[in-house]
């Protein structure tokens, strides 16, 4: 068994795994919130299913290894569940926890890249950048069979669902920005922009700039959020100390830390979860996490007057919503579009992207973002914003299978745009 | 056996079939406390998935559950005896909305909410709202016979429901309607918990969204004044759509979990009134005055959704409030006539003070449905066994008022033991072979709602028999002296709806003797009658006291009117009805509450039996304080042919065919 938490942070104060997974109470509110749910009709695939199996675990009444699996593996942590609950069950920690006790050890690929996006950024960089240029020479969709056949077929769907190979990755173009002293705000750089998406981090950057002054780049390695989610406590404990321990050194305590990959601002908003039973640690994380900002909650309404805008929806990305309790930025969408911007209907439910679950679980997966995209395609629009690279990647590859007519945006390239489009007139 | 349910899956739609133990564990359990684990979960997509496992389940001796979305609160949803679970969450299409003709027909599978969105878009609504309606089946709510809060004005899932189609426990599909002709199988259906048909296709009323809304929150100075009020506005012929209550206990976790501000007194109304905007103008006028009068202290009302939300806020954080006690909470749910609501509180806080528990009430006061929520951890035997306990002693207290134990959250195996407390031998009986005609292998969903014969032998003598009149007695005499000889019966009411006189050589049961008003409570609005009455009579009886009936002013007698469904819309004015059966006895089904859930539903499947069943002695109805305008005329009563399903409910009934011989001679 790999190393578990064994207490968890709850709604309702530190609770054991096993008193959290007992606080479900099998009402069963939770079950049209959960998209594998909706999508199979499964219990085993339901949030309450999934409690119940942790919790027999935790009993020592495991029936059988394989079929645990399925459903826990199956959980998108998407946290829905937790939001119908009246207890708050956090069923997405008590999953985690039930991964953990199931596998022996966490998966070597999982380890390696935590591994090398938390202590040694650079050589993952320049790994990656061998490989995109693999990439955009088309050998890497020479290689999926390989990857296959290696048993590593989650690589040759990950390299199959990507299309963005940037030359430059985001921390490369923010080193060479200058560092004032004393920075309105201080800039995050999560993995996803960094390494997928340099334009996102980059509007980010540019949308900050302009409404809040100038800023800084924290010059940070990863969250750790991949090793919570899929390698080792230890290692997401690992990024959390480096991470904190940079920003206590930068000296700007009292400048909001911004992350603008959803994903990554939740889990940096709750680091202090990782040190339940370490006072010191848990006391510096909390500092730190106390100024974590998601940048969709420091946008203020625009005063821009609004233009019609094409039609555009925004999905509510999970760990923003669910995670952070943070709905989507309306005012501030209709102060820019006007009419322009529609009602996305279930817009708070998971496009099926929830990390590395999209190439982990393709079928299931793409059968949850179908259900997005036609709610997408029922409301006409041409734009779909989102907050997080996990969800942009995703309903990248949904628009453009199911429904052509529209592109995905992260909120910050919108606003940027917008921005530029000012400036001009 | 696992290889045998794999030739099963072969018969079955693609990935129909889950045997693997964690979907065994995860279907092993509904929001009840209990558990058992079923020995295969299908997952069905078309009723013919649910026809061959039922099928499969005669063939190999199997037993087989329904379930839907698993939210049952009574463990109706457990597979006790293994076997099968047949979930039908799947089969879930919104199959037509008609608007012009107010219906929709749904799926089983279909969750509540997901109607509703679809009637929202037509500005419709489909009525019942259980608690649980953003998650729940309409199947599940159909088997369970749901209610909600809107219920005390629209009536619950029954009164919604136009017509099902159904796997019955032989294996063949069958469809029924209020409407067709002979006894109301569709209602017999409806709340039996799956234990004898399922549910795979329904056809419901919808109605269009009411355009005016008005909501009023007053705290009371006691219990018993909130309780006048609630009365009080039913009198005054004001049927609000909710008349929820809160009490002080509740009150004060309400306000420690999420402060909303309700007044600090020892009960609380929430009022909500809905309609034409000049009607629920008038209405709220009448409802302000009546609170005022029964001492409302601090009176507040919303005209527009945001100032609504702000009234109802608390009342939604109720039950969040009490999950977060404790990881475990028994929601109990007993039902009494409306004017003894003060007395079960006051019964229910004895309850809780002799076992030292704190029990926060919340109820919908309209019904006289009462929801004591208990706390406890399931995984502490002695809690959850204080809280069961606790919760038995609440629903004597129910029986003991002249009330039931389950207003909406059916019996399962959770109150299976209680049923033998609020009902006697002969009710008890006639479910047990009701169940038998229809499922002689007892596989579908096994030992629910019926006590087990060491349960029923444990529970000692049933609630009181309420005594037959004179009359009646004279008639139960004369069946048992004749069934003693032998003899066959012509139950024939006054007779003025046969068209030809019965056989010669049988016994006449003439019924206009029968002709006594048993209880007229106008503080519960019910009227429990003699069903010999003329129904002509019985209309101006009432009138004359300023009382009204919803059914229209036709010859003949009341028992007639309803046994030759006359006007199948009686159904949604029948809460009570007690039969002579054919060896003499009484059995008693229903009462004067609103609602009820406890056991099958005799009273609307006697309806258009012709006497052919039992005949039948008495009537329990709702009264109105204003005239029942919209009556439609009663029709020409056709005689029914007997379909198989009559031929077998007849024999649970009338197994040596003594009652009306000639309508089911072969």
């Amino acid at each position: 068994m790999a190393e578990t938490a064994g207490k968890l942070q709850t709604d309702l104060g530190e609770r054991s795994t096993y008193d959290a997974a007992s606080q479900c109470s099998r009402c069963g509110y939770c079950e049209q919130s959960c998209p594998t749910y909706v999508a199979t009709g499964r219990e085993p695939l339901s949030p309450r299913g999934r409690n119940q199996i942790v919790r027999l675990m935790l009993e020592g009444r495991t029936p059988d290894r394989d079929s645990v699996k399925e459903a826990l593996s199956t959980c998108l942590l998407c946290g829905a569940c937790s939001t119908a609950c009246y207890a708050r069950v956090p069923t997405a920690d008590i999953v985690l926890e039930g991964r953990r006790m199931l596998e022996p050890e966490a998966p070597l690929i999982a380890r390696i890249l935590g591994r090398l996006a938390i202590r040694r950024p650079r050589l993952l960089a320049s790994l990656l950048k061998i490989g995109y240029a693999f990439k955009r020479a088309g050998i890497s969709r020479l290689g999926r069979p390989f990857l296959r056949a290696a048993g590593l077929g989650a690589l040759a769907e990950a390299d199959a669902s990507m299309d963005e190979a940037p030359r430059e990755f985001l921390c490369d173009a923010l080193r060479r920005r200058p560092a004032p002293e004393s920075p309105a705000w201080l800039y995050f750089a999560a993995c996803g922009p960094n390494y997928v998406l340099p334009r996102v981090g980059l509007a980010t950057w540019a949308v900050l700039e302009n409404r809040l002054g100038p800023g800084r780049f924290l010059n940070n390695a990863c969250c750790g959020l991949l090793s919570y989610n899929y390698g080792t406590l230890v290692d997401a404990r690992d990024a959390a100390i480096r991470t904190v321990e940079r920003w206590e050194a930068l000296g700007n305590k009292d400048a909001p830390v911004i992350a603008d990959c959803s994903s990554c601002a939740d889990f940096l908003k709750r680091y202090p979860r990782l040190f339940l039973d370490d006072p010191a640690w848990k006391t510096r994380t909390e500092a730190f996490s106390a100024r974590v900002r998601d940048v969709i909650e420091l946008l203020g309404v625009e005063a821009a007057p609004a233009r019609t805008a094409a039609p555009l929806v925004y999905h509510e990305s999970c760990r923003a919503r669910h995670g952070q309790g943070l709905a989507a930025p309306q005012e501030l969408l209709r102060s820019v579009c006007g009419e322009g911007y529609k009602t996305l209907p279930e817009s708070d439910m998971c496009c099926g992207g929830a990390g590395a679950f999209s190439f982990l679980h393709p079928e299931l997966s793409d059968e949850v973002l179908r259900r997005k995209i036609s709610n997408v395609a029922r409301t006409g629009a041409q734009v779909v914003l989102a907050s997080s690279t996990s969800c942009l990647l995703q309903l990248a590859r949904g628009l453009r299978k199911y429904y052509p007519q529209a592109r995905a945006f992260h909120l910050t390239e919108f606003l940027a745009q917008n921005d530029g489009t000012k400036t001009r007139a | 056996m696992k290889s045998s349910w794999e030739a099963l899956g072969r018969r079955l739609s693609s990935d129909a079939l889950k045997l693997s133990p964690a979907d065994l564990d995860a279907y092993s359990y509904d929001a009840a406390p209990i558990r058992a684990r079923p020995d295969a979960v299908v997952l069905a997509r078309e009723p013919e998935d649910v026809a061959e496992t039922v099928r499969f389940c005669i063939e190999s001796g199997q037993a087989y559950t329904a379930r839907g979305a698993g939210t049952n609160l009574s463990g109706g949803a457990v597979a006790l005896s293994g076997g099968a679970i047949i979930s039908l969450a799947r089969m879930n299409r919104v199959l037509a909305v008609d608007t012009a003709s107010r219906e929709a027909v749904v799926e089983s599978g279909t969750v509540n909410a997901a109607l509703q969105k679809e009637l929202e878009k037509e500005s419709y609504f489909y009525a019942p709202d259980p608690a649980s309606w953003k998650v729940s089946t309409l199947g599940g709510n159909i088997a369970e016979n749901a209610g909600g809060p809107r219920c005390l004005k629209y009536g619950v899932t029954t009164n919604h429901i136009l017509g099902v189609e159904a796997v019955m426990p032989d294996g063949t599909s069958a469809a029924f309607s209020s409407d067709d002709p002979g006894p109301d199988l569709m209602s017999l259906l409806v709340g039996s918990e799956g234990t004898l048909g399922l549910v795979t296709k329904a056809r419901l009323k919808i109605a269009p969204a009411p355009v005016g809304v008005a909501t009023f929150l007053a705290g009371f100075p006691s219990i018993e004044s909130a309780m006048d009020c609630v009365s009080a506005v039913i009198a005054a012929g004001v049927i609000p759509r909710a008349m929820e209550a809160m009490d002080d206990v509740l009150l004060r976790l309400i306000e420690a979990r999420s402060p909303c501000g309700y007044p600090k007194t020892p009960a609380v109304l929430l009022i909500e009134l809905d309609g034409e905007a000049a009607q629920v103008a008038e209405e709220s006028a009448k409802v302000e005055a009546l609170c005022r009068a029964q001492g409302a202290v601090d009176l507040r009302s919303a005209r527009d959704a945001r100032e609504r939300d702000r009234l109802w806020e608390g009342r939604r954080g109720a039950y969040a409030s009490m999950a977060r006690l404790a990881p475990n909470v028994l929601v109990e749910d007993g039902v009494v006539p409306r004017p003894k609501l003060s007395e079960v509180v006051r019964r229910i806080r004895q309850v809780a003070a002799r076992r030292g528990l704190s029990i926060p009430l919340l109820f919908h006061a309209g019904d006289g449905n009462i929801h004591p929520h208990l706390t406890y951890d399931e995984r502490d035997a002695a809690a959850a066994r204080t809280a069961h306990e606790a919760g038995q002693e609440m629903l004597q207290a129910c029986i003991d008022l002249g009330g039931s134990i389950s207003g909406e959250h059916g019996i399962g195996c959770d109150k299976r033991a209680a049923m033998a407390r609020l009902f006697g031998h002969a009710e008890l009986e006639c479910f047990r072979r009701v169940k038998k005609t229809l499922d002689p292998g007892l596989r579908a969903n096994p030992d629910k709602i019926i006590p087990l014969p060491q349960e029923e032998a444990a529970a000692g003598p049933g609630r009181r028999p309420r005594p037959l009149s004179p009359y009646a007695l004279h008639l139960a005499e004369k069946i048992r002296a004749g069934a003693a000889q032998g003899c066959r019966f012509a139950v024939i009411g006054s007779g003025s709806r046969w068209r030809n006189p019965p056989p010669a050589d049988l016994i006449i049961l003439e019924t206009p003797g029968l002709n006594a008003i048993l209880d007229l409570d106008a503080g519960n609005m019910t009227l429990s009658v003699e069903a010999g009455i003329s129904l002509e009579v019985l209309h101006w009886e009432l009138e004359k006291k300023g009382l009204f009936l919803r059914l229209p002013k036709a010859p003949g007698t009341l028992g007639g009117f309803l046994a030759a469904k006359a006007w199948p819309e009686a159904r949604q004015e029948l809460l009570g009805l007690r039969i002579l059966l054919p060896d003499g006895q009484a059995a008693d089904f229903g009462g004067k509450v609103v609602k009820n859930v406890a056991g099958y539903d005799i009273p609307r499947l006697v309806i258009g039996s012709w006497g052919a069943f039992g005949l039948i002695a008495d009537v329990t109805l709702r009264i109105y304080a204003r005239p029942q305008s919209k009556t439609a005329p009663s029709r020409p009563c056709e005689l029914f042919k007997p379909n198989v399903w009559h031929r077998r409910l007849k024999s649970a009934f009338d197994a040596e065919n003594r009652f009306n011989p000639w309508i089911f001679a072969p």
